[in-house]
């Protein structure tokens, strides 16, 4: 207890310097900026604002882009609640009720219970972080490359359960993430992989360069084939602070939401996508009238919110403590850390104190600071997505041109981001949910080192991943999951709950 | 006798069930065939010293049997359709973000070589050439845009953020009094093109009123 609480002053002393509370602002908002225009997602957001943190120190740039990370999320159920153009996956279950709260002339009010909700699983997700950070660094200690190996074989197993549609194309993609990784050179032998010979793919393939293609260039080619209908509330906003009745309301499910996040968050393989789902189910089985869901309850928006925003913190877990990105954002968050020299694993915090607690108290500032923005700006980001799309893509385009080139000053990359938006859009055109490719990538070179480690240590033998406990155990669950989510009344629900 | 199995079914055209499932495989047992065919001469070693050929190839092998399987299905199971396709969106993208990257810092294709133009022309050939990537595209605006967000991004990352983008054509230097430094240089560009981007705005206002009577109708 006293370790936790000294962890955590060193954090704040860290955070609430006058720089670095600057810097999450400045963060914050810019993310919030990039993160409510329609169709750019956390991931895209953070991949085109990389580079503004190149020239802080590594502290400073890591609080910057937590608050950036922070900004787009919420800048994403702002886009959710306003125009009911859901951002990315997580912000679904909130156009669900905020828009129609918002049709209702509440959308104040639905902004409001959003930004408490989050500010409050803020809170405690933080907490929790603190309180778990060391003794799963302990845990750390005693993993090999074995237990590292089929870990990350159920974080794939986890991405496939947790992607929407067709199991068999989950796979598909998870497969062809792992075999986009192997690109580039051999890490033992030197020799080089499918890089057609061109001397900038012997280093692989940049991940940015990867997901602003397929989560940033994709999304502007699929938005211009509808044609554009976007229902901007017309509404008066309202007031912004919830009156009593709302909080009595959604008390409740705050909680609820905030703890069903929390854990979801921690778990390998993207489980934060799945909080604010299984909080909406979870908030319209307990409700006295389930009726009123999708028509604007405001448990609808407080509890998703809470869990969405509880898990996007908690995933910082796995990748602070063990070294291994859960998702796509975390994976971002890997290459920025790499760029300021710092290896993200169980070292970081040992090594790094400063680092690591004040990341971690920065992250209570970023959901400080997104209430104090957020509320008193929501009029400017009405009047920014009212600017019609044919004016926001060409800057968006310019925008992701930009920050690919500013990472690596290579031309070549700006390229790639078109081949990899081409890609991209087939796969979504043929079905394919690109989410899965892009932590079958991440979790690739990892899982390929880890891989190969292991069967040196075991002489070839690769009996050594069930008989070694943890391991075992950790492929069991692995294979039950799967077995679950095939079995044809569980795939029922899992559709239903997805196409909710 | 297929004439007739047909009939019984449902109305769907030929015996694909699913054309977004076989289109789905297709392009998957295409890339497994790239994906062998680049690493065939690469050494696939033993488990106990794994080659560089081993991983990739044996991924290869599961994305085609992934594909495959899809391909299968598509012909027993019924299956959505293939969405309707847009060409002139991803090919004005496309043609965008190449232009962007030919201009950005030159580029040569054998004998012919562009200079290094920077973002001075890079940005707005990104905006106005992928602005036409919808039907809805109006040329006086995308000048507009192009002619503000341009100097806008120049001051931000050339200037405030110091990012190593190059901002404007070396050549341009010389129209500069010789003491200027890169950076005056930068933020004059920059005010020229603000400037440009208000008399454009100005001059052009008279086609806007009756643009604005087929704008109000839809956001």
């Amino acid at each position: 207890m006293g370790d936790f609480l000294s962890n955590l002053s060193l954090g704040f002393g860290v955070a609430l310097s006058l720089q670095n509370l600057g810097l999450a602002f400045l963060g914050c908002l810019v993310g919030t900026l990039i993160g409510v225009l329609p169709g750019v997602g956390p991931i895209a957001t953070i991949a085109m604002l990389l580079p503004i943190t190149f020239g802080l120190d590594p502290v400073g740039a890591l609080i910057m882009l937590a608050g950036i990370y922070y900004g787009a999320q919420y800048g994403g159920s702002t886009t959710a609640i306003l125009v009911n153009i859901p951002g990315e996956a997580t912000s679904v279950v909130t156009a669900l009720d905020g828009h129609q709260m918002a049709r209702q002339g509440r959308a104040g009010v639905a902004l409001g219970i959003a930004a408490i909700g989050s500010f409050f699983a803020g809170t405690v997700a933080t907490l929790v972080i603190a309180a778990l950070g060391a003794p799963l660094t302990g845990l750390a200690l005693i993993f090999g490359p074995t237990e590292y190996f089929s870990l990350m074989v159920m974080g794939l197993v986890f991405a496939v359960v947790l992607a929407r549609g067709s199991i068999l194309k989950a796979v598909a993609m998870i497969l062809t993430g792992v075999l986009l990784s192997t690109v580039g050179l051999d890490l033992e032998t030197g020799e080089e992989r499918m890089t057609f010979g061109l001397s900038f793919l012997s280093d692989g393939i940049d991940f940015a360069v990867l997901a602003m293609g397929i989560f940033g260039i994709a999304e502007i080619m699929r938005n211009l084939d509808h044609t554009e209908h976007r229902d901007v509330v017309r509404q008066a906003i309202g007031r912004l602070l919830p009156n009593r009745d709302d909080f009595k309301q959604s008390y409740k499910p705050v909680l609820r939401g905030t703890l069903i996040g929390a854990i979801l968050g921690i778990l390998p393989g993207n489980g934060a996508v799945l909080g604010p789902f299984a909080s909406y189910t979870l908030e319209k089985k307990l409700a006295k009238d389930p009726r009123r869901f999708g028509r604007g309850a405001i448990e609808g928006v407080a509890g998703p919110e809470s869990a969405n925003n509880a898990g996007a913190q908690t995933s910082f877990i796995p990748l602070l403590t063990l070294g291994i990105p859960p998702n796509a954002v975390m994976a971002l968050m890997v290459g920025a850390m790499t760029i300021h020299g710092i290896i993200p694993g169980p070292q970081v915090m040992t090594k790094n104190p400063t680092l690591f607690w004040g990341m971690i108290a920065s992250m209570w500032v970023g959901n400080l600071m997104l209430l104090v923005i957020n509320l008193p700006l929501v009029g400017m980001w009405v009047r920014l997505l009212k600017v019609p799309y044919r004016l926001l893509f060409p800057a968006i385009l310019m925008f992701c041109c930009i920050g690919i080139y500013s990472i690596n000053s290579l031309p070549t990359d700006v390229m790639f981001i078109a081949l990899f938006g081409l890609v991209g859009y087939m796969l979504i055109k043929f079905g394919f949910e690109p989410a899965p490719m892009l932590l079958g990538f991440v979790l690739g070179k990892l899982m390929e080192e880890n891989l190969r480690r292991s069967l040196i240590l075991s002489r070839g033998s690769l009996e050594t991943f069930v008989e070694r406990p943890i391991s075992a155990g950790l492929l069991a669950v692995a294979a039950i999951l799967l077995v679950i989510a095939l079995l044809p009344s569980i795939r029922k629900g899992r559709d239903e709950v997805f196409t909710e | 006798m297929s004439l007739a199995h047909e009939g019984s079914g449902p109305p769907r055209r030929g015996s694909v069930r699913a054309p977004q499932n076989l289109a789905g495989g297709l392009l998957l047992l295409a890339l497994a065939a790239l994906a062998l065919w680049l690493t065939r001469d690469l050494d696939q070693g033993t488990l106990n010293a794994m080659g560089p050929a081993m991983l990739p190839r044996w991924l290869a092998v599961g994305v085609g049997l992934s594909g495959l399987a899809l391909l299968v299905f598509s012909f027993v199971k019924e299956g959505e359709l293939l969405e309707r396709w847009s060409l002139r969106g991803p090919f004005f993208i496309i043609l965008a973000i190449l232009a962007f990257t030919v201009t950005i810092r030159g580029y040569s294709f054998g004998s012919f070589a562009i200079p290094g133009l920077g973002l001075l022309v890079s940005g707005p050939l990104a905006i106005v050439l992928g602005g036409y990537a919808t039907p809805e595209a109006r040329l006086r605006d995308l000048v507009i845009l192009s002619l503000s967000l341009t100097p806008f991004c120049m001051v931000l990352f050339g200037d405030l953020l110091n990012l190593p983008i190059p901002v404007f054509p070396q050549a341009l230097t010389g129209l500069f009094p010789v003491g200027w430094s890169q950076k005056a240089v930068l933020r004059a560009c920059a005010a020229i093109l603000a400037v440009a981007a208000v008399l454009v705005f100005v001059a052009t206002r008279g086609r806007a009123s009756t643009d604005a009577a087929d704008r109000s109708g839809r956001i």
